[in-house]
């Protein structure tokens, strides 16, 4: 890249244009000095900044009514994902209009890339990504996340309902 | 034979021969034409129910179905006209009226034929308003298959089966309507030695295999053709893979031996091909310690340096039928040539019952290749008797031991007899912990081997018919055939063919350039990574 050099008459009026410029940070200033609840520094991380509810960040597995895990196993968000970072393990739910259900459900965080296809495949809204993203871990195996930590860390509070609801379907004949 | 007269008919504008007699679906079936079906199977009585092959035929007002209608002398046959799709089309959205579209669940999906018909001729929005007809899920019929009643589009395959195939009639068509259900009689479940094949054809998800169930989404799986190692039969199999190993396998139609069906036994015998069930690591014992962390080469290294300058007679060889026919030619002429021997003894587990036969496919002979075992035998001239074998005479003491061990109901006592040897050297690809843990044995070597899907032979079947099959997937990498042990127990290296080395670099050799489009071949990255 070529560096341009004004060497015109009027490139030596520098002082007007530094002037201008401390006036705004000082305007900032005092009005922050002045005003300090509409600062809009955060002190990270004490204070973090909410994101909103669409924010593509760590994996939720919703739950039903009951609180058991909404998802059926059917396995579409890992045929869906491009990093190929989930791993459920399938099995016969003692309940019949459950029928199947996942006893293992596992996302490698550090493979996935928030791509967001795992909640666009899953035909139940067993799966989304939430609004969390700040993830420390002490070693790698901390970010494999299982079903406890996927639908019920203490961040969730109990879990996320699904908007999908077998009995409703069912009732209403589909 | 006598020839049947062909007549002439034109399908789809082409212009055929087909036998005379045959109905319009079997002569499309024949020269390979597409045709939508539920009802009819090539193995099975015609039933015209399903009402999805229809065909329109020149000179007939109304569609028919190709199924039920036999060609006749110049006949004019079309299903692509869009009359036939729309018939299609309306036939389907019948099928699904009470259709659950369970696919998220349904161990079919991916392989349905609901969802292969709706993508070809469907892809509407359901015209229904009325509620879905409920009926019966996961209805256990017997031991091994579960039934899904609403999934079931009553195409009746699955009752001519049992009335047709395996003469057991044990499923029926009960009540009427959007009532009607498949179930069994009370107290007579579906249970018989071909149940399975009832999955395998029911065009839907209404049947599926418990033993398959849920393990995987039909799409992981990828699929090669190979040879039934259950019994004599030699039943062409397709067996369904991939990286975690086999999980299930299904018939291959061959109408020479097993036209469209295998046992239920037959299908059990992935399992002893899967890595938990395998013998992994060499094994060695010496000075009475167990060595098993042993390369499956070393090990075979090591036998043979057991084994060097014996003489023929301190020296006897236990082969199985379960192995391919070149590999028991490999091991046989190693002990024939290399250590001058016949003590070469057959053991069979199943020679009482070995002519038994049910009258389908299943053969009391649970060795697919006795035939091919015996040929190699008579080939060098062996005639010994297995039971004129006493491993305490005989110094060392060399078993190719089976795949399938369950079959082998005397294995572990077998096993006993064998160890009674003062050297053994046991190859097997099954896991055998009876063997580590014999304390009789003074001196041992095991060298695990590869099973019939990982690796190219031939059978040779009860009949006579040799059937060679190709590898189909690696599950331990590490095994060798008997045709590599065979090979480093004669004291030669296992030779991998390449080309010769002094043709792999040459200019000719090296693929064309890649990048055919000329805006392409510009971006210089581009170009170089496509002669790469
Ligand atoms: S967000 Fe994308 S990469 Fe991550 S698990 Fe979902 S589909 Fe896979
Ligand atoms: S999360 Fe959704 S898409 Fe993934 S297996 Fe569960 S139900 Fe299926
Ligand atoms: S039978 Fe076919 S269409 Fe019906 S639920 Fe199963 S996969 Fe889906
Ligand atoms: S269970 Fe399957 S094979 Fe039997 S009638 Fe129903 S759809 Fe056909
Ligand atoms: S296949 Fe012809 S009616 Fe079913």
């Amino acid at each position: 890249m070529a560096v341009m050099q004004n060497t015109s008459e009027k490139s030596k009026w520098y002082l007007p244009g530094i002037m201008t410029g401390l006036g705004i940070t000082m305007k900032h200033m005092l009005k922050n000095i002045f005003n300090k609840k509409e600062m809009i520094t955060l002190n990270y991380p004490e204070e973090k900044y909410e994101y909103s509810p669409r924010f593509k960040g760590n994996h939720i597995l919703t739950v039903k009514k009951d609180g058991a895990i909404r998802c059926t196993a059917c396995m579409l968000c890992a045929t869906n994902c491009p990093a190929d970072c989930i791993k459920i393990t399938a099995s016969e739910h003692p309940d019949p209009h459950v029928e199947k259900y996942p006893i293992a459900y596992e996302i490698d965080m550090l493979r996935c890339v928030f791509c967001g296809f795992c909640e666009e495949a899953c035909p139940v809204d067993a799966i989304r990504l939430g609004p969390e993203w700040q993830t420390p871990g002490l070693n790698g195996a901390n970010f494999t996340y299982d079903i406890k930590q996927l639908a019920y860390r203490p961040g969730l509070k109990g879990g996320v309902q699904s908007v999908v609801d077998d009995e409703e379907r069912l009732k209403s004949g589909i | 034979m006598q020839q049947q007269p062909l007549i002439n008919c034109t399908i789809n504008g082409v212009a055929l021969q087909v036998k005379a007699g045959s109905t319009i679906i079997e002569a499309m079936y024949e020269n390979q034409q597409k045709i939508a079906h539920y009802c009819w199977h090539p193995g099975l009585s015609i039933a015209g129910v399903c009402r999805l092959c229809m065909v329109q035929i020149e000179g007939n007002p109304r569609l028919q179905i190709a199924c039920n209608t036999v060609v006749t002398e110049g006949m004019k046959v079309n299903n692509t006209s869009d009359q036939v799709k729309d018939a299609a089309k309306w036939g389907l959205d019948f099928h699904l009226i009470n259709h659950p579209l369970d696919c998220p669940i349904c161990d079919q999906a991916g392989e349905c034929g609901l969802q292969e018909q709706y993508m070809e001729f469907g892809k509407y929005n359901s015209e229904m308003s009325e509620k879905k007809q409920k009926k019966h899920k996961v209805v256990d019929l017997g031991p091994t298959v579960v039934l899904d009643s609403e999934r079931c589009i009553l195409c009746s395959r699955c009752v001519r089966f049992t009335d047709e195939v395996s003469k057991t009639h044990e499923l029926g068509i009960f009540n009427r309507g959007d009532h009607a259900e498949i179930g069994t009689h009370a107290g007579k479940p579906l249970d018989n030695k071909y149940s399975l094949n009832t999955v395998d054809i029911c065009p839907v998800g209404a049947l599926t295999s418990k033993d398959f169930r849920f393990r995987q989404r039909v799409w992981f799986l990828k699929d090669s053709e190979t040879v039934c190692n259950g019994c004599s039969t030699g039943c062409n199999v397709k067996v369904y893979f991939n990286k975690e190993g086999v999980f299930r396998v299904k018939p291959k139609r061959n109408d020479n031996i097993n036209g469209h069906w295998m046992c239920d036994e037959g299908r059990d015998v992935y399992k002893f091909v899967n890595k938990e069930n395998r013998m992994i690591k060499g094994h060695k014992l010496a000075n009475g310690q167990w060595e098993t962390e042993l390369h499956a080469g070393a090990a075979a290294k090591d036998a043979a340096t057991s084994l060097k300058g014996v003489s023929g007679n301190d020296i006897a060889l236990v082969v199985t039928g379960q192995h391919t026919v070149e590999e028991l030619e490999a091991i046989v002429s190693t002990f024939v040539n290399t250590y001058k021997t016949k003590n070469v003894y057959h053991w069979w587990n199943s020679e009482a019952t070995a002519s038994e036969f049910d009258g389908i496919l299943l053969r009391g002979d649970k060795n697919p290749n006795t035939k091919g075992l015996q040929q190699v035998f008579a080939k060098h001239g062996i005639n010994t008797k297995f039971s004129d074998l006493d491993p305490s005479k005989v110094k060392h003491l060399v078993v190719v031991g089976p795949e399938n061990v369950p079959v082998y109901k005397d294995f572990t006592a077998k096993l006993e007899f064998f160890a009674k040897a003062a050297n053994l050297i046991y190859m097997t690809s099954a896991k055998v912990d009876t063997l580590t843990t014999n304390k009789s044995l003074k001196s041992a070597t095991i060298i695990p081997l590869k099973t019939y899907i990982e690796k190219s032979g031939t059978f040779i079947n009860h009949a006579g018919v040799s059937q060679t099959f190709k590898k189909v997937t690696t599950v331990v990498s590490e095994a060798l055939t008997v045709t590599e042990a065979a090979a480093l127990l004669s004291g030669q290296e296992i030779k991998i063919e390449t080309l010769n080395p002094k043709n792999l670099f040459v200019a000719a050799n090296t693929p064309a350039d890649q990048v055919t489009l000329d805006y392409r071949k510009k971006n210089e990255f581009t170009f170089q990574r496509g002669k790469l």
